[in-house]
């Protein structure tokens, strides 16, 4: 069983041709503004904004050459190195955390679950800005301004209660007898998460993993309140570095930092994307 | 709290949030909390941040280098960013206790700053921060309640920039010097005419813009203990004048205008859709790469009786923070920026103009390009111009923003200018009362 | 096996099966399975937000030490603010025309690809592509010169810009939340997988056509991944901000057409610095947001289905 499409069914070519023509067609639509971020970072200074056409008059790999300088002293290598690190830092942080707690919350019998479930779900309601001073003050107490731990050590705990979420609710989906088989062979709760549940949740924890990674990639804010020192700094926040109301801008170099910017976590993307498929969680469930 | 005494180096009125976490999560605190104040060689370290672009930052980091080398016993770490996200980072910063030994503070920050007891009276530190080569009234504007909070590093002025080629092109005479506001529109009209489109951004959404015409007519923005400084009346007046220019066709129309994020780049001017424009001296250096060598900057027109309404605004100032544990060596850095001969020669008109009269004079020769345009637009008007306004009370930020959406009504035709401009008086008067 | 099914809380004293470890180990489990969360939620969670509570009931500009006001932020907001309102009603116009056309593109593209025996991958990788953006400022820039006057958009369809039309500007930027429909079909995707292949072939055996299939199987057993998406879409929907941000540069003009709530929240606190009414905004907001989703939980128990549940007769 390597796909749902059920085998008995001949195939219809035409159905299949549409199918794809269909998608082609979708594509084209969505891919074009990609195209045209693509097309800026390679226009002149004087087309970046002004121009209302795709395709730039003459090509400016001179945007390139100044992104790829980078800001303040600070190579690109090293505030793409900065961001894998908070990057990775994350994805592994809230895949451990976010699995443990919604192994709890979905498979397990406690007291308060129900309030605390729902106080979960709360958490996410609050808009951050309402809560980003306090957190501020927190983590400036306990010494960690102008290091990483603000960005990476929440994810530890699990603060991340959008993933605990999704995990519960693919755990939510699994047939409980397989727990129930795997405590008559001898497992506790612990073994028959790690063995049982967990390799059948994996979709969902490479869902996780490839969204923390891009989420955190692109996350300007947190990183730009608790990083100090430029040579902390990640490639996200020195693509801000080029836009300055107050003086001059140089939109083309910024196009093209976010064109670099985006080829990491279009690799990561391609790279564990196709785990989603390989997972195949429902081949395991046969009961 | 103005008054309240600020002794360096203790936290003082903001440490009740601190103390409130602390309270409510005793079981995780005690833990270092005062940012390290000396590197690992026993230096001195300062944190000095400031927002520009990349290169400001390359500028600036060679003048600290050079500081360094004079001051080995002292170690400033850096750190700058865009201005929108400076300005909620030090905001951030400065609530939660953590505000940068030396910063880089906008007129509008002072006020706030200073009565939130954010910054350090740098009157106390005279012996190392000499300040006699900057013009009183300039001076002036960085003072709160008679301390020098802060100190301005430059000085800029608005001006009406202008593509002079495409101007001449149309056969209307160059603006000759003085104008009045009339005069401006009169002129504008004519260039709409020539070319069939709107020849200048539509003043009416800058409170910048409406301050100098307001000056222009002996009033201000803000009376000196900050209240409002003119009426319902005079805003309907100023939003009528811009509204009809703008229905005529000879100003930008609402959906340009909207578009307006102070860049350059997003003017009617900067996107080829217009002659001229009405912006700061510093940042219409950005023009020159979008409309080519043409730029020009003509002196902001002024009342009908001759009365100027544009003056030199201090453009950015530097400050010590309240909660530093070295405001001498602050000051001392805040000193070099200023008054050190290698560093002006290095920082140049990166902070526009610089502040220091001998060392203006000194360094006007070695300015290039556009920073020697501005130089001589500046030098035009020297001894023109009324002293600054004392800086804007702490509502003004928000106040800037409210104008803006509140002529959005009357371009977008939702409301008259009478109508926009009483509401305007009403969220004002709500926002400088608290 | 059924009686190990028996919810602990429900089971009658005494009469577990002695098979089973004594309820305090299982209960001690959990709670070393929640300690990562609980000590996040307390510290980092818990905290922050009783502090905003607190602030929103005092007047506090980020810089002195804050007075109490009592219910004043919330008066004000409810009865002198328009602005306030005016991002009310944005928010809301956002949310129903958001929501609906991004979970309905993921869910319809979601299906066409799970079926695909080749190029699965590929589409799956290009239809994510505008996610991996988030919305940047170039990407908004991108957007302002695509539905600006004479930008591909009015080329094409004639409607003249769209993010500089007070009516328009709002449809643009959701369009954009729509466009990174990415994060949603992922989610659909990976939630489509653990569908057991044999119940489609079950249905094919018992002569179900497709639609049958997809009413009989696919959604029911889609149903927990549907609610996820459906309710955490809205939650950041009422939320939103980066990208009216980033198209409106921080405005949300034209004429407070995309002055979303956050956006506002954010306006008055590190603006114009009243963090106090900033955060009785953020209250306000959070009980509005709790109540819907609530309404969402309680519609569920009516059309989420969850294998786990059913199974020896549990419920």
């Amino acid at each position: 069983m390597t796909t749902a499409t059920p085998a008995v069914r001949k195939p219809v070519a035409w159905r299949r041709v549409a199918l794809h023509a269909g998608c082609l067609a979708a594509l084209l639509v969505m891919l074009y503004p990609l195209a045209w971020l693509v097309a800026t970072s390679l226009k002149p200074a004087d087309e970046v904004i002004a121009s209302l056409q795709l395709l730039p008059s003459r090509l400016e790999w001179s945007n390139y050459s100044t992104a790829l300088d980078g800001v303040n002293d600070v190579s690109v290598g090293r505030l793409l190195t900065n961001s894998l690190l908070i990057a990775g830092g994350a994805v592994v942080g809230n895949v451990l955390s976010c699995s443990l707690a919604a192994y709890a919350f979905a498979r397990l019998r406690f007291r308060f679950r129900g309030p605390l479930f729902a106080f979960m779900i709360a958490t996410i309601m609050l808009p951050h800005h309402a809560v980003l001073i306090p957190q501020y003050i927190i983590f400036n107490q306990l010494g960690m301004v102008n290091t990483y731990w603000p960005l990476i050590l929440p994810k530890f705990l699990a603060t991340e209660a959008f993933f605990v979420f999704l995990i519960v609710q693919f755990m939510r989906g699994l047939p409980r007898e397989l727990e129930e088989a795997a405590r008559i062979d001898g497992c506790g709760p612990f073994r028959s998460f790690l063995l049982v549940i967990l390799p059948l949740t994996r979709p969902a924890l490479i869902t996780t993993a490839i969204f923390t990674f891009i989420w955190t990639w692109n996350d300007f804010f947190t990183q730009l309140i608790y990083l100090f020192s430029p040579e902390k700094f990640t490639l996200t926040l020195a693509l801000r570095a080029f836009v300055d109301a107050s003086s001059q801008s140089s939109f083309g170099p910024m196009f093209a930092m976010s064109v670099i910017a985006l080829l990491p976590i279009v690799l990561f993307f391609l790279a564990f994307q196709r785990f989603l498929v390989e997972g195949m969680a429902s081949s395991g469930v046969k009961g | 709290m103005p008054g309240m005494p600020v002794v360096p180096g203790s936290r003082t009125t903001r440490s009740w949030l601190t103390a409130a976490v602390l309270v409510l999560c005793a079981a995780l605190t005690g833990c270092s909390g005062s940012a390290e104040t000396s590197g690992s060689s026993g230096k001195v370290v300062l944190r000095y941040t400031w927002w520009g672009n990349p290169d400001r930052a390359a500028r600036t980091e060679q003048a600290i280098e050079l500081f360094e080398k004079e001051h080995p016993d002292i170690e400033v770490q850096t750190s700058f960013s865009g201005y929108d996200s400076y300005k909620q980072k030090l905001a951030t910063q400065a609530a939660g206790g953590d505000a940068p030994d030396v910063m880089q503070l906008d007129y509008r920050m002072i006020e706030q700053y200073a009565s939130g007891g954010v910054l350090y009276d740098l009157g106390r530190q005279k012996s190392v921060l000499r300040t006699d080569e900057i013009d009183a009234g300039l001076l002036a504007t960085g003072a709160v309640d008679g301390k020098q909070y802060a100190v301005p590093q430059g000085r800029g002025t608005e001006a009406v920039v202008y593509d002079a080629k495409t101007w001449r092109a149309t056969g209307v005479p160059l603006p000759s010097g003085d104008w009045t506001w009339s005069e401006w529109a009169d002129t504008m009209r004519t260039l709409a005419q020539k070319t069939g489109r709107p020849a200048a951004t539509d003043p009416g959404q800058s409170e910048d813009a409406f301050e100098v015409w307001l000056r222009g007519q002996g009033k201000s923005l803000y009376t000196e203990d900050g209240k409002l400084g003119f009426t319902a009346d005079d805003l309907t007046r100023w939003w009528t004048f811009t509204d009809e220019l703008r229905r005529e066709g000879t100003v930008s129309p609402a959906e340009q205008t909207t578009q307006l994020d102070g860049t350059v780049e997003n003017t009617p001017l900067g996107r080829g859709k217009a002659i001229a424009d009405i912006n700061w001296d510093a940042p219409a250096s950005g023009f020159v790469p979008l409309v080519g060598e043409g730029v020009t900057l003509a002196p902001m027109p002024s009342g009908e009786d001759g009365t100027p309404g544009q003056y030199f605004k201090p453009s950015m100032f530097m400050g010590v923070s309240a909660d530093s544990g070295h405001p001498e060596e602050g000051a001392l850095l805040i000193d070099f920026m200023l008054n050190d001969p290698g560093a002006a020669k290095i920082l140049g008109a990166t902070r526009s103009i610089p502040v220091n009269e001998t060392l203006r004079e000194e360094t006007a020769g070695s300015l290039t390009d556009f920073d020697r345009t501005i130089h001589d637009f500046q030098t035009t008007l020297e001894g023109e111009l009324n002293d600054p306004p004392q800086a804007p009370p702490s509502g003004d930020s928000a106040l800037q923003t409210t104008f803006q959406r509140d002529y959005d009504q009357v371009s977008y035709e939702r409301m008259s200018p009478r109508e926009a401009a009483e509401n305007y008086i009403t969220e004002a008067k709500a926002e400088l009362r608290s | 096996m059924t009686t190990t099914q028996i919810p602990t809380a429900v089971r009658p004293k005494g009469v577990a099966p002695a098979h089973k470890p004594p309820r305090r180990r299982r209960e001690g489990a959990a709670w070393v399975f929640l300690s990562p969360w609980v000590l996040g939620a307390c510290v980092l969670t818990l905290l922050p937000m009783a502090v905003s509570l607190y602030l929103s009931f005092t007047d506090y500009d980020l810089f002195n030490p804050p007075s109490w006001v009592g219910l004043r932020n919330y008066t004000q907001m409810f009865t002198e603010d328009p602005r306030y309102w005016r991002s009310v009603v944005a928010t809301l116009t956002y949310v129903a025309i958001a929501v609906p056309l991004q979970l309905g593109l993921a869910l319809v593209v979601a299906l066409a690809l799970k079926g695909m025996k080749r190029g699965k991958g590929f589409y799956r990788s290009a239809f994510y592509a505008p996610s991996l953006l988030g919305a940047s400022m170039s990407i908004a820039l991108v957007w302002r010169a695509i539905f600006n006057d004479g930008g591909t958009v009015d080329n094409l369809f004639g409607t003249g810009g769209w993010v500089n039309k007070p009516g328009w500007a709002l449809l643009a930027v959701a369009l954009l939340t729509v466009w990174q429909f990415g994060a949603p079909m992922v989610i659909f995707l990976a939630g489509l997988q653990q569908i057991p292949g044999e119940l489609y072939e079950a249905a094919e055996v018992d002569g179900a056509g497709r639609w049958r299939q997809f009413l009989s199987i696919t959604v029911p057993m889609l149903s927990p991944v549907i609610f996820f998406n459906l309710v955490l879409q809205t939650i950041q929907a009422f939320q939103v901000f980066t990208p009216a941000f980033a198209v409106s540069a921080g405005k949300g003009g034209p004429a407070d057409s995309t002055l979303f709530y956050t956006l506002y929240l954010y306006d008055r606190g590190f603006v114009a610095s009243h963090m106090g009414y900033a955060s009785a905004m953020a209250w306000v907001l959070l009980i509005v947001i709790g109540a819907v989703t609530a309404l969402l939980f309680r519609t569920s128990r009516s059309w989420v289905f969850y294998a786990s549940d059913t199974d020896g007769g549990a419920r």
